[in-house]
């Protein structure tokens, strides 16, 4: 026998064999847990853990005083699964909504078949979130399906919690809506410690979308242990955490002020609609307006009122297409917009008080000289239309800038818009402009609220770059003397929005401190109201040299449209305590193209001690005097004392059309899409 | 002194004294090859226990550990049996088992067998399965050990034939099942038998070109499903497996890597107690000790395993004939095989088949085969003087 037919040797190949495969097994048992542990541990992890983000309530919104304009409450939602329900078939899914809109109906939410179908394929909703088919459902209703869940399948009765808002639609442009997380939201939001899921409630407009970050709790976690199907086998405590919630905002708004406005402005303006002031008018439509208040020692709003208003509360739970698009629609003159910042509106006569001021510091005018108002002015060295006329063609005779200011000379006013243009070798082309600039005019006043517009003072600089932009748009490339005329009395292109008018008033009433509005005035923990997170200071944006030269002139002005023989508001501040209260103000009256006037009213008072700065623009509704000043009168009436304030109530009763079909058409639902 | 008294033949008190007493061979029993075997026993149960208990801690669940712990006694019995019978005996007696595995074989394939998995493999018996695949293993040893002995390192082509048709016939049964994991052991099986008994180096090469000639037929024919395919090619490339199994390679290889050095603990690995890694208290078994007890814990178990073989073998060399010797080489080559392709398997180094982790995983009839194998090892040390 040869030594390799041996069993010796055979056995110790078979040796080898075995150490080999030996080590392989070590080899790869080495890097499986040496090389690869961690990973590999991660993975682990991973497999075990499903964490669940657990919502957080969001914090308050309250007024100056503490009284809760927002705050949530627990609504039962039925949901349904879209991607479950698909995989019924079609017997199943009819007898399970046939059942459902049975108990539904019983169970005091009446709904048809039809609806539910309808909501189901609304694809407003997010594909992976449930639809809602139902809010504020009974209690009863949950217990009922939950215990009969196999006669619902893909259906669920879920407890979450929405925004309550306590005085209804009360300072709704304010306090905003909040909405569904959006796509390009949810990227922005990424890595923000308040974390975000698709479907979770996010603020898209006013307090609710700036405070965001405050409001927002922050999300808790349970995390669950699950097994190899995913089912949870128990929650991970350690890992867990409850949710903390969101912030609550105090408000400057002074909720019985803002009820006021509010109620004010929209019988202001039904008041004004379908009149016609004078025969060469149009129709007063009054289609909207807006109402300020501010207090002028720190610049604090108040009140902001804009009309026509929305119900928030219609967006809980998310908002029916039709109703959407109703809101959205123009011929329903933009409810959802916020007029006090976002109506750009042309200023009329309350911009002499800037004409005013411009002229005096700039040396064009010194308070005393007198100035003979013949109801006309005429422009020297001039061809075209040369001759510029008062309002009503009213002759005023005699008249200083006090006098003027009381009785709104328009004349006076015009030669100084031509003064600034011939002195424009001296003072620069722009120097009117740059007056307007430093009362706030032609930029954001700065108040914490979204989407707010510049307004306008046009330069002649800007007049050449719009028109080589877009030479069909407008009738001139030139700036000429007569724009100038026009911009002194608040027209031509000037546009403000009524919270610019108001804080430019304000700089004036407390000696020249231009302060950029504030909306909140401090953000308390939401778990204890005591503990405060921080508080919103007063913010200056700028000053104006007021001394007593320039100011005390334009001031009685002022005080005289109230209380002076003559003056533009004189008649509507009969009765009011004028010598306790002294209310100075200016009316405005801006003519529209092919519309009838804007009525505009601007006032501070006490005129001694400024407190409240009132703005009120009223859209297509005659004179500032007798149209808008009544709004501000009867504020005042409030601010004085004359008036008890009213009983607080929930705005509301929207007057909105019969919902006829909730079928989106293709256009509401791009407007959804981008709506955020 | 006594449990190594074997190691020193010419310690002249022990080896008379074993001739004259009728219990002597007792006295040969090799305790190493018993403690080794003792301990992986135990691991095996804790990790048998670990995998089953259930991931409510209100409510253990023991009843696969208890029907282990039958299961091992069972096979200890077994093991006792076996050793005190002359391995010299199952000559004569190997027949008679080969032909019975047979008809059990044929009998599992008809309507008494039972079909889990996909498998026609089981007999019911009562709350307990019989897989005469496991016995299978056994018999075929020993038939290819004493035929081996007969031929006397001898082995022509006729011989080899012989050699090769006494395993094809319950092999070919067991593809019908279909286990391919078994059939493989007793592939490895005849293989490491014949290459001690003395095959000509030429048959091993013509063996190895037909064997893999007619793997790479079977893979590409139509006789395999697309799952057993995938399981049996899913190690190579994960990615391109079929969904599940790659999903199931994934995590094993997931919970052994994740027990790292130390590992999680007894009863603490998540992969385990979560059951996230399917068949493990049987198959992947290997993944709850890799988890729970680490590198540390592992390797240990190879190391065992490496202690358990090397006795084996070194049994193998001690023995006084060719027949204990090739029982011990068939026993050697089916434990080696079946830990190296489960553990390879877990590892994602082996296809995946249903093959049981010596004397660890969970499973009645592949403990007692075993435990009888390693019986036949400890009766031929046990009478390596006589």
């Amino acid at each position: 026998m040869t030594n390799a037919e041996s069993p010796r040797y055979r056995l110790a190949v078979l040796a080898i064999v075995v150490l080999a495969l030996f080590a392989a097994l070590f080899a790869r048992l080495w890097y499986l847990q040496i090389l690869s542990s961690e990973p590999l541990l991660e993975a682990a992890e991973a497999n075990r853990i499903r964490p669940i983000q657990v919502e957080a309530p969001r914090g308050r919104i309250l007024d100056r005083n503490g009284e809760v304009l927002v705050d949530n409450r627990v609504s039962t939602v039925v949901t349904v699964d879209r991607v479950l329900f698909n995989e019924l078939d079609d017997d199943e899914s009819a007898d399970m909504i046939n059942r459902l809109a049975a108990e539904m109906s019983r169970y005091g939410s009446p709904a048809t078949v039809e609806d539910l179908v309808d909501r189901i394929n609304d694809q407003r909703y997010s594909q992976y979130a449930p639809v809602p088919v139902a809010e504020d459902v009974r209690e009863e209703l949950k217990i009922y399906v939950e215990e009969h869940s196999e006669l619902f399948p893909s259906v669920a009765v879920e407890r979450t919690a929405v925004r309550r808002y306590t005085f209804g639609t009360r300072g709704a442009h304010v306090i905003g809506y909040v909405g569904e997380i959006g796509d390009t939201e949810l990227e922005d939001r990424a890595g923000k410690p308040k974390t975000y899921e698709r479907g979770d409630q996010i603020g898209k407009t006013g307090v609710e979308r700036i405070y965001e970050d405050d409001l927002r709790g922050m999300p808790g976690q349970t995390v669950y242990e699950v097994d190899a199907q995913g089912r949870p086998v128990r929650v991970l405590e350690d890992l867990s955490k409850p949710p903390i919630p969101g912030d609550d905002v105090w408000l400057t708004i002074d909720v019985t002020t803002q009820s006021v406005a509010e109620d004010l402005l929209k019988e202001a303006l039904e008041g004004a609609r379908n009149r016609r002031p004078s025969g060469d008018n149009p129709k007063n439509e009054a289609p909207g307006g807006s109402v300020v208040v501010t207090d002028p020692r720190d610049g604090s709003v108040l009140a902001m009122a804009s009309y026509p208003t929305y119900d928030p509360a219609d967006f809980v739970n998310g908002i029916s297409s039709s109703r959407y698009a109703f809101l959205t629609d123009e011929a329903n003159h933009d409810p959802l917009t916020n007029r006090a910042i976002q109506g750009q509106y042309a200023p009329g006569s309350t911009f002499k008080l800037i004409s005013g001021y411009a002229a005096l510091s700039n040396g064009l005018r010194e308070a005393a000289t007198p100035f003979f108002d013949t109801g006309s002015w005429t422009l020297e060295n001039c061809e075209g239309q040369c001759t510029f006329t008062n309002a009503g063609e009213k002759k005023y005779g005699t008249v200083d800038l006090q006098r003027a200011v009381t009785v709104s000379s328009d004349a006076y006013f015009y030669s100084v818009g031509e003064d600034f243009w011939n002195a424009r070798g001296r003072l620069g082309d722009e120097a009117f402009q740059e007056s307007a600039q430093l009362f706030g005019f032609d930029q954001e006043t700065g108040v914490p609220l979204p989407f707010e517009q510049d307004g306008r003072i046009p330069t002649p600089e800007q007049r050449k770059v719009q028109y080589d932009a877009n030479p069909g748009a407008f009738l001139e490339r030139n700036w000429f003397t007569g724009d100038n005329v026009n911009m002194a009395i608040g027209q031509g292109d000037v546009a403000v929005t009524p919270l610019q008018l108001a804080n430019a008033y304000a700089t004036f009433a407390n000696g020249g401190t231009r302060y950029a509005p504030n909306i909140a005035s401090k953000i308390t923990r939401g778990q204890s109201e005591n503990t405060v997170k921080r508080t919103f200071e007063p913010r200056i944006n700028g000053s104006i040299d007021l001394p007593p030269e320039y100011r005390d002139a334009l001031l009685q002005g002022l005080v005289g449209v109230t209380s002076a023989n003559g003056g533009t508001a004189f008649g509507t501040f009969q009765g009011f305590p004028l010598t306790e209260f002294p209310v100075a103000g200016k009316t405005g009256t801006a003519q529209v193209n092919g519309k009838a006037d804007t009525a505009v009213f601007a006032a501070f008072g006490p005129a001694t001690d400024p407190q409240y700065q009132v703005a009120v623009i009223l859209e297509e509704s005659g004179f500032g005097g007798t149209a808008a000043a009544p709004v501000a009168r009867k504020l005042f009436d409030q601010f004085a004392g004359v008036t008890p304030p009213p009983e607080l109530r929930p705005g509301g009763d929207l007057v909105y059309p019969e919902i006829v079909a909730d079928q989106p058409t293709q256009e509401d639902l791009a407007r959804v899409g981008s709506s955020d | 002194m006594d449990a190594f008294a074997g190691r020193w033949p010419g310690a002249t008190r022990s080896t008379t004294s074993m001739r004259r007493n009728p219990s002597a061979a007792w006295r040969h029993v090799d305790l190493i090859l018993l403690g080794t075997v003792l301990a992986i026993s135990i691991i095996g149960t804790l990790m048998v226990f670990s995998a089953t208990r259930g991931s409510d801690p209100d409510t253990i669940d023991t009843g696969t550990l208890q029907r282990h712990l039958v299961f091992l006694l069972t096979g200890g019995t077994a093991m006792a049996l076996v050793a005190m019978v002359d391995y010299r005996r199952f000559r004569d007696w190997a027949l008679i088992a080969y032909a019975g595995v047979c008809a059990l074989l044929l009998g599992v394939l008809s309507p008494l067998g039972t079909e889990v998995n996909g498998s026609q493999a089981w007999f019911q018996i009562g709350g307990f399965q019989l897989q005469p695949s496991e016995l299978t293993k056994i018999a075929v040893i020993l038939v290819l050990a004493s035929l081996g002995a007969q031929f006397g390192g001898d082995i022509d082509l006729r011989r080899l034939v012989l050699l090769l048709a006494v395993p094809g016939l319950p092999l070919a049964l067991i593809l019908i099942q279909p286990d391919p994991g078994t059939a493989m052991v007793v592939v490895a099986i005849t293989m490491g038998v014949l290459l001690v008994s003395g095959i000509r180096a030429k048959h091993i090469a013509a063996l190895t070109l037909f064997g893999l000639t007619g793997l790479v037929l079977v893979l590409n024919s139509g006789l395999l499903e697309d799952y057993q395919k995938s399981r049996l090619t899913v190690f190579l490339n994960p990615s391109a497996g079929l969904r599940e199994e790659a999903y199931n390679l994934n995590q094993s290889k997931i919970a052994i890597g994740s027990g790292g050095v130390l590992g999680k603990g007894i009863f603490e690995g998540t992969q385990t107690q979560l059951d996230i890694v399917p068949e493990q208290h049987t198959d992947f078994i290997f993944t709850a000790v890799g988890e729970e007890l680490g590198f540390l814990g592992a390797a240990t178990l190879l190391i065992l395993f490496g202690i358990l073989c090397w006795r084996i073998w070194r049994i193998a060399q001690l023995s006084r004939d060719q027949l204990g010797l090739l029982l011990c080489v068939g026993v050697l080559t089916m434990i080696v095989f079946q830990m190296f392709q489960n553990a390879g398997m877990t590892m994602g180094i082996m296809p995946i088949t249903g093959i049981p982790l010596p004397l660890v995983s969970h499973g009645g009839s592949s403990t007692i085969a075993l435990f009888a194998g390693l019986g036949l090892v400890q009766s031929v040390h046990m009478r390596r003087f006589s």
